[in-house]
């Protein structure tokens, strides 16, 4: 960078940016690459810090949070999101380096936890295997790095959409044989029970909070390493294989060497995970390792941004927090919901004039529907708002709530999700037309499906999917990652 | 490397050529891309290849660099034959390439770009990169010096510029600069260029023209250009090969094949003065459009 | 010899099923190089608004109207609404995408099938729908040779399976629709230059190849008596390799490979277990795709350089 300022440019290149010039264009990139308005600002904040203290500061955070009187529940929200974090960190060099979009990457983590639970519990004999941790562990997450290499072996003839199918089918595989077709040696449904805990050298880890400080631990670990590597030789032909295959090959690249270190690499970090997620669960059975919780991992790393290591882990934290822990609680919730429409809406929506004009008219629309959804039948509009407190107050007159509200609320969030995809499509004027009805149909959705907690999982898992969608359409590059280009070949 | 100061001229018996292609043939289906072609180059020549859009001539590149597999015939580098060998071995062996159709790594920096192509002389493994042993520290330092190096070649255009900036924020003549650069890295005996001045504007075609020879002198390389402009093919060449149909019709000095009867055919029977005059070369326009030329 | 028989026909019907969803999943591979892991779930829809239209008219065992007429509204509202679902989807959510990273499209479909996966467990519940097929049309109606009886629900999808594919077959070879997929197909944007209405064609595709999966589900809801939500994910994936086994984008290929699929399926759980049914199934894939990527009837894509 220092040279730059001492050398000018060439003399055909008058000084200063211009159209078609490489300057211009760099800035121009640079520009589009922050958040819009304040958040782009405290972007550039952060970034103004190294990469190692920024890493150090987080660790720190990680380390104190326990002290600040947490509860259980949030320690275990907490251990959750870690292991999650260490999971988009792992794929993240599958598919965010590599560009290999594996979709058995569900499995390797399986594998670490069966691994971790066969030989550290009586699964496998009447008096059982009970391998100390600092023995099993390493050789579990060898020996998932060796199921990688065997699973990316297709990946050296395939790429693409062909391997993904392969690897689709190799999660589900996984899934059958510990569910059936092994049942008797890996316990079928039930799974295996009684794992030990983390132990050796005459240490035994049993409260949740000494596995939250493990998973910290295991986490910046992993970032720590991740991080050497992206930068090193290997990490460097991982990325360039994303680019491009066919001239990495004719750069002296071994492709498809590489592509099995991508494999055996995620397959080790999800390993990990699988170990600790066993000690800490106590049992574990084959539906913690399902294609739901696969695309909860992809949807982690999309969000925080592929290609990463502080996306993915932020991804994590982010999704798992607010999914887990604040959507438990209905008044946070609530806060947060509104919150998040309101900020969308300031950040988004300039000038003042149009804003208020989005906001006014949905008030307005809210009132006629109403009116005609009451003229057509009184239960149409007599079921009671979930929220309380001033949102309720704000909120009554214009909400329909109907009597029977878990039919009309289902629908009204599916219906939601498709017009907030749609939303993220169309611009201008039709966008804030559309707005309109949006924003009511999320009062009405919110207000409706609150109470109905039995379907809260489902939400949660279609909330989910349109985080896959909508990031894929409208920041590809998610929350941290850097704008990727791809000339079409 | 042999003598460096060996004289350019027509390849004798009994010497043994750094890159030969014996009755080398290729078929795609129906389709004859390359026929019974031959082709002896020596260390430190620098060959042209000319030839309307769809003569085979990029498809000659991409059997050498092993991306194809010829149907017949064979690739000799420097005595051993290399046919069925996998692109990244033949490019170990010394053989590196730039594409017409411009392939970097565009999201990777253009220090970065460069630093890949070294995976093949490098030998430090993950681990020893994640704990930073001596080969990686080792390894990486002499990478750094061999990018600056390199870059620094191209003097302003590429030398000082912002090294850090994705590839993908260079202009269109930067790309082609960055693309010859990072076949340099791969430390090549023989290079292959393909249009290297396609897209550019006389000076920056001019500037290539004595690019393509100083590599030679300076680092002693022996080149393979394929190049619709002809001032640049004028300008460079020890030798000239047409192709026409994947069959080679004419060979030897530039002013000899520039005015064979059959390269005019060739060129739709234009006359051959104004063939070398025109600063476009034979393919117009073209040049640029021309990517679906295999 | 009767069971193999009969193993062969159950085998060559829900081959018709597989064959059908690997159209879908074949043409918009064709067109857009996209793996639409959505396409599966199509085809859970269509059973959903099978079973919604039998309950409409009554319920199974107290039909209003006649069978026929029922069977064939069943057909053409699963074409029509999961025909509309699938060129939604295009418009949504792969057209933005037409010119990203190629990995992009992908995740997209996977959060789309998640999406209509999980839509319709709210929507409609986690109970299994049962259409009671037999209360309407009763299995002895069918023929008899022999001791290999086929039901007239076999009868009628293998039936409408060999037009619907025959008719599909003219689409794309004589008309003028089908010429503009075929030239889509092969350079997008030359079939621009030449005034083909790229979007429109796209959506056509969309249109016809998840019309083929609603009824495709329709049938498996005749066939199978049962509907849920995640049915669609397995028979996407099976879907998924006879296309590949018959060489994806090509569509003779997608209905042989199917009829594979369906008969090596069927034969595995006549014969050996119905435990090991899928993981043979992706033995079968894995070894297609190492053996003979392009497939049966593929032909090798040229790499371009």
């Amino acid at each position: 960078m220092s040279q730059l300022a001492t050398d000018e440019p060439a003399p055909v290149a008058p000084a200063g940016p211009q159209v078609g010039a490489d300057e211009w264009v760099a800035r121009q990139a640079q520009r589009r690459e922050y958040l819009p308005s304040w958040l782009g600002g405290t972007e550039r904040l952060v970034e103004k810090v190294g990469w190692w203290p920024r890493l150090g500061l987080a660790a720190a955070a990680g380390l104190v949070l326990p002290l600040l009187h947490v509860g259980q529940f949030q320690l275990q929200v907490g251990i959750d999101s870690l292991v999650l974090a260490l999971l988009a960190l792992g794929l993240n060099v599958t598919v965010g380096w590599a560009g290999l979009l594996d979709l058995g990457y569900v499995a390797f983590f399986g594998f670490g936890a069966y691994g971790f639970a066969l030989v550290s519990s009586d699964q496998l004999s009447a008096q059982g295997v009970h391998w100390p941790a600092y023995f099993s562990i390493p050789v579990v997450v060898v020996a998932t790095g060796l199921l990688g290499l065997l699973v990316g072996l297709p990946s050296r003839r395939l790429s693409g959409d062909y391997l993904a199918i392969i690897t689709l089918f190799f999660g589900e595989a996984f899934y059958e044989i510990t569910n059936t077709v092994a049942s008797s040696k890996l316990g079928g449904e039930d799974g295996i029970v009684g794992i030990d805990p983390i132990r050796g050298f005459g240490v035994q880890l049993l409260s949740t909070e000494q596995y939250y400080y493990l998973m910290v631990i295991f986490v910046v670990g992993a970032m720590i390493v991740l991080r050497l590597l992206e930068f090193s030789r290997t990490g460097r032909s991982w990325r360039a294989i994303r680019d491009d295959p066919l001239a990495a090959s004719a750069m002296t690249i071994s492709v498809d060497k590489v592509k099995l270190m991508a494999f055996a690499f995620g397959a080790m970090v999800a390993g990990l995970a699988g170990t600790e997620f066993a000690a800490q669960q106590v049992s574990i059975a084959p539906t913690d390792f399902t294609t739901q919780y696969l695309i909860m991992i992809y949807a982690c790393l999309i969000l925080g941004g592929a290609g990463s290591i502080g996306g993915a882990v932020a991804g994590a934290l982010v999704l798992n927090v607010v999914l887990d822990g604040i959507l438990r609680n209905p008044t946070y919730t609530g806060y947060l919901f509104y919150g998040l429409i309101v900020i969308a809406l300031l950040v988004k929506l300039r000038p003042w004039r149009r804003l208020a004009l989005v906001a006014g008219s949905t008030i307005v629309f809210g009132y006629a529907l109403h009116a005609i959804a009451a003229a057509i039948s009184h239960s149409w509009v007599s079921g009671s708002l979930q929220s309380g407190g001033w949102i309720a107050s704000a909120l009554r007159g214009w909400v329909i709530v109907p009597a029977s509200a878990t039919g009309p609320g289902d629908w009204g969030f599916v219906l939601l999700i498709c017009m907030l995809i749609a939303l993220a499509q169309v611009h201008g004027r039709t966008r804030t037309l559309l707005l309109v009805p949006t924003i009511y149909l999320a009062a009405f959705t919110w207000e409706t499906l609150l109470g109905t907690p039995t379907n809260a999982s489902i939400t949660r898992y279609i909330i989910i999917a349109v985080v896959l969608i909508v990031m894929m359409i409208a920041r590809p590059q998610g929350l941290l990652g850097t704008r990727r280009v791809e000339v079409p070949t | 490397m042999t003598a460096p100061s060996q004289p350019a001229s027509p390849p004798q018996e009994g010497q043994q050529p750094l890159l030969a292609l014996d009755k080398l043939s290729l078929g795609f289906g129906g389709l004859r891309a390359l026929a019974d072609l031959d082709l002896q180059v020596r260390d430190r020549e620098i060959v042209s290849m000319i030839g309307p859009n769809g003569a085979g001539k990029s498809t000659v590149f991409n059997v050498i660099t092993g991306i194809y597999r010829p149907t017949a015939g064979d690739v000799r580098f420097a005595g051993g034959s290399i046919v069925g060998r996998p692109p990244h071995i033949i490019a170990r062996h010394g053989i590196a390439r730039t594409f017409q159709s411009l392939r970097l790594f565009m999201n990777m920096s253009v220090l970065e770009n460069v630093l890949a192509a070294t995976y093949g002389s490098t030998r430090a493994s993950p681990v020893e990169s994640v704990l930073r042993l001596p080969r990686h520290r080792r390894e990486e330092r002499q990478n750094r010096v061999l990018a600056h190096d390199i870059l620094a070649f191209f003097g302003q255009r590429l030398a000082g510029y912002r090294w850090d900036q994705p590839a993908y924020s260079l202009s269109y003549a930067n790309r082609r600069r960055l693309e010859i650069a990072r076949a340099l890295a791969t430390k090549p005996k023989l290079l292959l260029l393909d249009e290297p001045a396609a897209g550019m504007n006389p000076t920056e075609t001019h500037e290539i023209t004595e690019l393509i020879g100083r590599l030679r002198d300076e680092l002693d390389l022996t080149i393979l250009v394929i190049e619709h402009d002809m001032h640049v093919v004028a300008g460079c060449s020890d030798r000239v090969l047409a192709l026409d149909h994947g069959v080679k019709i004419a060979e030897g000095g530039f002013d000899t094949v520039a005015s064979h009867p059959a390269v005019v055919e060739a060129y739709l029977g234009r006359d051959p003065e104004a063939l070398a005059a025109e600063p476009g070369g034979p393919g117009g326009s073209p040049t640029q459009g021309g990517t679906k030329d295999r | 010899m009767s069971f193999f028989l009969q193993e062969l026909v159950n085998g060559v019907t829900t081959g018709a099923l597989y064959a059908l969803i690997a159209l879908g999943f074949s043409m918009v591979y064709g067109v857009l190089k996209l793996l639409n892991f959505a396409h599966g779930d199509l085809y859970m829809v269509g059973g959903y608004i099978g079973f919604f239209i039998i309950r409409w008219f009554g319920g199974a065992a107290k039909l209003f109207i006649p069978v026929p007429l029922l069977v064939t509204i069943m057909f053409v509202a699963a074409a029509v609404v999961v025909g509309g679902l699938g060129v939604a989807m295009e418009r949504f959510a792969y057209r933005p995408l037409r010119n990203a990273p190629r990995i992009a499209p992908l995740i997209t479909a996977i959060g789309i099938s998640f999406f209509l996966e999980n839509a319709a467990l709210l929507l409609f519940g986690a109970q299994y729908r049962v259409y009671n097929t037999p209360d309407f049309i009763s299995y002895s109606s069918g023929i008899q040779i022999g001791s290999v009886s086929i039901d007239s629900v076999q009868i009628m999808v293998l039936v409408m399976g060999l037009f619907i594919m025959i008719g599909l077959q003219q689409l794309i070879n004589r008309t003028k629709l089908g010429k503009q997929m075929r030239a889509v197909a092969a350079d997008r944007e030359a079939a621009e230059m030449f005034g083909i209405n790229v979007n429109f064609t796209i959506a056509a595709v969309f249109f016809l190849g998840s019309a083929l999966a609603g009824v495709a589900g329709v049938m498996a809801g005749l066939l199978f008596n049962t509907v849920y939500n995640t049915i669609g994910f397995l028979a996407g994936l099976k879907a998924f390799t006879a296309a590949v086994v018959g060489g994806i984008g090509s569509i003779p290929g997608a209905m042989l490979g199917g009829l594979m699929i369906g008969i090596a399926e069927s034969f595995i759980t006549g014969y050996i277990s119905s435990i090991y049914v899928d993981l043979i199934v992706f033995g079968i894939l894995i070894v297609v795709m190492l053996v003979r990527p392009t497939g049966l009837l593929g032909r090798a894509q040229l790499q371009k350089v």
